[in-house]
């Protein structure tokens, strides 16, 4: 397994701006990143110290992804391993209900995981345009489906997303779909929040990208502490968002109303 | 038959009449709601041993007595030792066996990453075949328990025959199509004929039936049969309304659909009245 596409960006993070080999989506070529200490704060601002743009479409266009292929080879491994915890969970897999699970389950687990599918660039490249606009743009309320990497059990939420254009402005729809690909995929709510502001900030250079996600996490909810009501907020504040307080107190109190 | 709550004249004369029956019918000759849908249910004799869940299923369902044995009750006194005798074979998976699966669960989640396209050696995922395993076992760890143990001790005799309603328990369930939650709330009431039940137990029946591979109208009849059994009440109404993640994450993709499955036993099917103030009371403004 060769392909080393999952999401590295907890360690790519730090290094997006220093480390010109690794992809922003998040692919990791080992021993190239520098791995520093995981803090908040820790990461420059990405406009003024990244690559320049051209070669950072190109490792884009460098990914390696899963393919529709790869999805039809491995679906009978998978739905052998479903086979093999339904009998271990104590079930029949013979009755009728659960005939045809173990190839729904591999399938639909393929389907939470098709963000490793898709490449940025397919999704981003054709919607760039150059707008005199340098006014804030939201786009609010995405929902967002992702699965959490570590117990294998849905996040749900809303991603909300502002920056504040430099000349070019990015298809509206465009934003929800980089939420798609990075949130269909075993993540890290941390991670994902950061990977949504640094896509949107390597593809357009704006002045300033913030990302806010709101979700339940059901490993949180259906078992552990089992605490019902509870929300995980994250953000990131990139650029104007995080330098200047107005800036950001204008794109929370848009998001909240 | 009137609007009203049943009279205790019903009594006497279900003392005279078939003494095993369940007390769920309002006339003592006619039997009852419960005992009519299962012998409807009896189509083929064939039974399957392991399926726990599927003991509501219509062709699983071979009388009330195999339901009965499914749960741990016995239909006659005689029988209850026997029964207490196989209650220990009658949840297809013991507790203490959870630990020896593990490691064949977590090998059949290491298998799935890695057909997903992921590397297993990156740290995130690092123990999450094992955190996966336990947490799947966590889900469906309905099947530990049987409804017997769980009811058999907070059965009380109390004076009452007005309605009890325990309304918005939470439910987090496992859809058996494609292993993924499906989660909302549970509404149950029930018209109580001289035994009344904890009312923490009526959460804990719902959770060892939703805490399994289940799908939502079998698990509605489920609780519902359970607390018939258990109690004997005039009447039973459970109320499920639930959302499918295999809906709203995948396939359709409907953010805001809801699934609503009701099971009305006895009273609540026999009296349009009683539904109705059992409906109001459990409506949520």
């Amino acid at each position: 397994m060769e392909r080393s596409n999952p999401g590295q960006l907890s360690q790519n993070e730090k290094a997006v701006g220093s480390a010109r080999d690794t992809s922003v989506n998040g692919h990791l070529l080992e021993g190239v990143v520098k791995v520093r200490g995981r803090t908040a704060g820790s990461v420059g601002v990405p406009a003024e110290t990244s690559a320049q743009p051209s070669s950072v479409m190109e490792s884009w266009k460098e990914e390696r992804t899963r393919s529709v292929e790869d999805n039809e080879m491995s679906l009978p491994s998978l739905a052998a391993a479903y086979n093999t915890i339904l009998r271990g969970l104590g079930e029949d897999p013979q009755r009728q209900g659960l005939l045809k699970t173990p190839w729904r389950a591999a399938t639909a687990m393929q389907y939470f995981t098709k963000g490793y599918q898709e490449k940025i660039i397919d999704i981003l490249n054709d919607a760039i345009f150059d707008e005199d606009h340098d006014e804030m743009v939201i786009v609010k309320d995405i929902d967002m489906f992702s699965m959490c990497e570590h117990h294998l059990v849905p996040i749900f939420g809303k991603v909300h997303i502002g920056y504040l254009p430099n000349k070019r402005v990015l298809g509206l729809s465009k934003l929800a779909r980089i939420v798609e690909i990075y949130s269909r995929r075993l993540q890290v709510q941390e991670r994902l929040t950061k990977q949504i502001a640094v896509a949107i900030t390597e593809a357009l250079q704006p002045a300033g990208v913030g990302v806010v996600v709101e979700a339940t996490h059901m490993c949180m909810v259906m078992r552990g502490v089992q605490k019902m009501n509870s929300k995980t907020v994250t953000s990131t504040m990139l650029g104007v968002f995080r330098e200047d307080p107005k800036t950001r107190d204008e794109f929370l109190t848009l998001i909240r109303s | 038959m009137t609007g009203g709550r049943v009279p205790t004249v019903r009594h006497k004369a279900e003392a005279t009449s078939h003494h095993h029956q369940p007390g769920i019918s309002f006339r003592p000759t006619r039997k009852s709601d419960f005992a009519d849908t299962v012998q409807q249910q009896v189509k083929h004799r064939r039974r399957q041993p392991a399926s726990m869940n599927g003991v509501c299923n219509q062709s699983m369902v071979t009388g009330v007595t195999d339901f009965q044995r499914f749960n741990g009750f016995a239909e006659h006194p005689a029988e209850s030792k026997k029964a207490m005798g196989q209650r220990a074979l009658d949840t297809s998976r013991k507790e203490s066996e959870d630990e020896s699966k593990l490691p064949a669960l977590e090998a059949a989640y290491v298998t799935i990453l890695r057909g997903l396209g992921e590397n297993t050696d990156r740290q995130g995922l690092l123990k999450t075949p094992l955190r996966a395993a336990k947490a799947m076992q966590f889900l469906t760890k309905g099947y530990h328990e049987t409804v017997y143990d769980i009811l058999n001790d907070a059965i009380f005799d109390e004076n009452h025959e007005e309605m009890v309603i325990v309304k918005d328990i939470d439910m987090f369930s496992l859809c058996e199509h494609h292993l993924v939650p499906f989660f909302g709330k549970v509404h149950i009431g029930y018209i109580p004929s001289k035994k009344v039940v904890g009312l923490s137990k009526l959460a804990r029946v719902v959770e060892i039936y939703s805490r399994r591979l289940q799908v939502q109208e079998r698990l509605t009849k489920q609780i519902a049969m359970a607390i018939s059994e258990a109690l004997q009440p005039i009447g039973v109404a459970v109320v499920i309304e639930a959302a499918h993640m295999c809906m709203v994450m995948r396939g359709v993709q409907k953010m805001n659909s809801r699934t609503v499955t009701s099971a009305m036993l006895g009273m609540f099917r026999d009296d349009p009245k009683t539904r109705e103030e059992f409906l109001a009371l459990t409506k949520n403004k």
